[in-house]
């Protein structure tokens, strides 16, 4: 029974890292938390469940779409909303209040153009089950863990050894300095931004195809825990993101199993109460040295 | 002393016609109805099945003369998001708008009981047709429910599980609201006494719009039971499903009359076939009223078929109109208390209220096979 909620908790909490990460890339570059990711991830799903439904193309495929559309659209909502804020030096709440601003607009505009109700999504890497020892394995987990990890692994190849990942790490020291290198701030923060897209893209269309279900307020409560495990973890921090979402996924599980359900949206946050009194800037999180 | 009087004899004159005026202006004054009901989020599909069941209703009542000798009925809807403080505040503008003598609505007991008190308070009958919260009728005598106690049905829910299924061992989840919590705690505590040849053998409960079911499903399969009574709607019955039959395909699952919609086989898609529930009213009834019903509400709203709680709201709405006729006024407080005298005789049955306002039905058995509802015939069983 334990091995299961491990396992269980493990494909809910790599889902988690995947969407934590997001926060994690963009809050590294630009030190914003884009509030607008749980709304995202909710687009993420609805593009892969209109082109699954309405095309023949098949699911792999409705995922990449869904990826290229989701990544371009933050890429524009960067573009138009908070470049300007950039280019005018305004102080950082001006983007956070507008990226929840964001988060509503993408939020409504999945309602009205989808309808408020929750609608049915095919189901994803559907091979049946096997049973491991006690613990019964899903063909949709071990997927969702697969394409998670090597997503995981990827974004990390992304940032360390590209030159436009190296062009990220430079922005994040120090963006000033890093465009007077010659670097395109605006174009690192764009790409930074569609990666983020993406990330999310792929973990609503993963979570969707894993419960069936799609809703545009997926995103909301998704978005709080997935952002509570970047925080766990040490935000702007890759590796710290995975871990956090692997804990607040692992945490959930065994909370819903032996808490009760009612209680298992709560865990998630005690957890991330009681590390940051402990260990205010996350578990891999160094301490900020604010010079004046 | 002359002109006096003929002043007076003038405004008297004057009043006179005013009052004329005023009354005859009154007998063509449409008689208003509110419909109020989640028309957005997630339980839409409720709230727009008691908004276009009720217009649908008034439309007919109006091409056959209206009421109280030709007065027509017009329907006033408000969403209230399924929200307890949203319905609150409708209220409170319901109640304050004289011209609204009733209110078919507030879908979730909740939220009903939310609404209610201002209801009471100021004097607007209100007749739910989706609440079966036990506590809900009592809360005043303005307050109807045009739907059947929960212990009934979940009474019924037992007989499904024993007489359909022949379940030795059943297992109970409930979504964590206040309508879940109570029912599964009256199917428990309560009734599962009355049925000596089954066993309750597990109790989970669930956050309400929740979508991740593995660890609940994990849980409830340590109990090993045959059969799962779901006291959700259809919003969690549908992906429920999908999941626990994605591991274990054996289970039956019964669910509750609120479960009962088109959207549950949606959701659920194959994996919805084989799940039983208890319907007041069921849209493929060979009754003459029923086919009606519901081929003119196919054809108003694009061939939508009409849930059980869509046919509840549409006698309630009936029933006003039939309680106005009958107690010859459109006045708030005459038409309570004719609502108590009532016997209506409607899509979902005949129905009557007791003396704290509930109402008494009898109950079809459906279950989803090949992606439909069907009725389950209770003489073969």
């Amino acid at each position: 029974m334990i091995l299961q909620q491990v396992f269980d908790g493990l494909t809910l909490g790599i889902v988690y890292a995947l969407i934590a990460v997001g926060y994690s890339l963009v809050f590294g570059v630009l030190r914003l938390v884009n509030f607008a990711h749980g709304a995202t991830y909710a687009f993420g799903a609805h593009i892969a469940m209109v082109v699954v439904v309405s095309t023949n193309f098949g699911l792999f495929w409705a995922i990449i779409i869904s990826v290229i559309m989701t990544g371009l659209m933050t890429m524009f909502m960067d573009r138009i909303a908070l470049r300007p804020l950039r280019a005018k030096k305004s102080k950082g709440i001006s983007a956070l209040i507008t990226t929840i601003g964001c988060s509503y607009i993408i939020q409504n505009a999945l309602m009205i153009v989808f309808g408020s109700r929750s609608k049915w999504f095919p189901k994803i890497f559907d091979y049946g089950n096997f049973q491991i020892g006690n613990v019964l394995v899903k063909s949709t987990q071990v997927g969702i863990i697969t394409v998670s990890v090597v997503l995981l692994l990827l974004l990390t190849f992304i940032v360390q050894k590209t030159k436009i990942g190296l062009a990220m790490r430079a922005v994040q020291q120090n963006a000033k300095a890093a465009s007077l290198m010659g670097i395109d701030v605006n174009r690192v923060i764009s790409f930074t931004f569609f990666l983020g897209g993406a990330s999310a893209a792929v973990a609503g269309s993963l979570i969707s195809g894993y419960y069936q279900i799609v809703n545009p307020q997926m995103g909301f409560i998704a978005g709080l825990k997935a952002f509570s495990a970047a925080v766990l973890g040490g935000i702007g921090i890759l590796h710290g993101a995975v871990f956090g979402g692997l804990v607040v996924g692992l945490a959930e599980s065994f909370a819903a199993f032996y808490i009760g359900g009612g209680y298992r949206d709560a865990v998630a946050f005690i957890i991330l109460i009681v590390v940051l009194i402990f260990r205010p800037n996350g578990l891999f999180g160094k301490k900020v040295i604010e010079k004046v | 002393m002359k002109k006096r009087i003929v002043l007076v004899a003038l405004l008297s004159l004057l009043i006179c016609g005013f009052a004329f005026a005023n009354g005859s202006s009154e007998t063509q004054k449409p008689v208003k109805i509110a419909v109020v009901g989640p028309l957005t989020g997630d339980f839409a599909e409720y709230g727009m099945g008691f908004k276009n069941a009720a217009v649908l209703r008034a439309k007919q009542i109006n091409e056959a003369g209206g009421v109280l000798g030709g007065r027509q009925i017009e329907i006033v809807d408000f969403d209230d998001k399924n929200s307890g403080e949203e319905a609150a505040s409708i209220a409170e503008r319901i109640a304050g708008n004289k011209d609204i003598v009733g209110v078919v609505g507030h879908f979730a007991s909740g939220v009903s009981m939310a609404a209610a008190p201002t209801y009471e308070e100021v004097g607007v009958p209100e007749i739910s047709p989706s609440a079966s919260h036990p506590d809900y009728s009592g809360m005043g005598k303005y307050i109807f429910r045009n739907n059947s106690l929960i212990d009934v049905e979940a009474n019924e829910t037992l007989n499904i599980a024993s007489k359909v299924f022949k379940a030795k061992r059943v297992a109970v989840l409930a979504v964590k609201t206040d309508w879940g919590v109570t029912t599964a705690d009256i199917l428990i505590n309560t009734l599962a006494k009355d049925h000596p040849e089954l066993e309750i053998v597990g109790y989970e409960e669930i956050l309400d719009g929740l979508t991740d079911f593995s660890s609940t499903i994990t849980k409830l399969r340590s109990y090993k039971p045959d059969t799962i009574i779901v006291c959700a709607m259809y919003n969690i019955l549908g992906p429920f499903a999908n999941q626990y039959k994605d591991i274990d395909s054996k289970i039956n699952l019964i669910g509750f009359s609120n479960a009962y919609s088109e959207q549950l086989i949606k959701l659920a898609q194959e994996d919805g076939n084989g799940i039983a529930l208890p319907a007041i009213f069921f849209h493929e009834s060979p009754e003459a009223k029923v086919r009606s019903f519901v081929d003119n509400y196919k054809k108003d709203y694009n061939g939508k078929i009409p849930s059980s709680l869509t046919a509840q709201a549409y006698d309630s709405l009936g029933m006003f109109a039939q309680a106005i006729e009958e107690a010859g006024s459109a006045d708030r407080k005459a038409i309570k208390e004719q609502l108590y005298k009532i016997e209506y005789d409607g899509v979902a049955g005949v129905t009557y209220f007791d003396e704290i306002g509930d109402a008494y039905k009898t109950f079809n058995w459906l279950m989803i096979e090949d992606g439909k509802f069907t009725l389950i015939d209770k003489s073969k069983l």
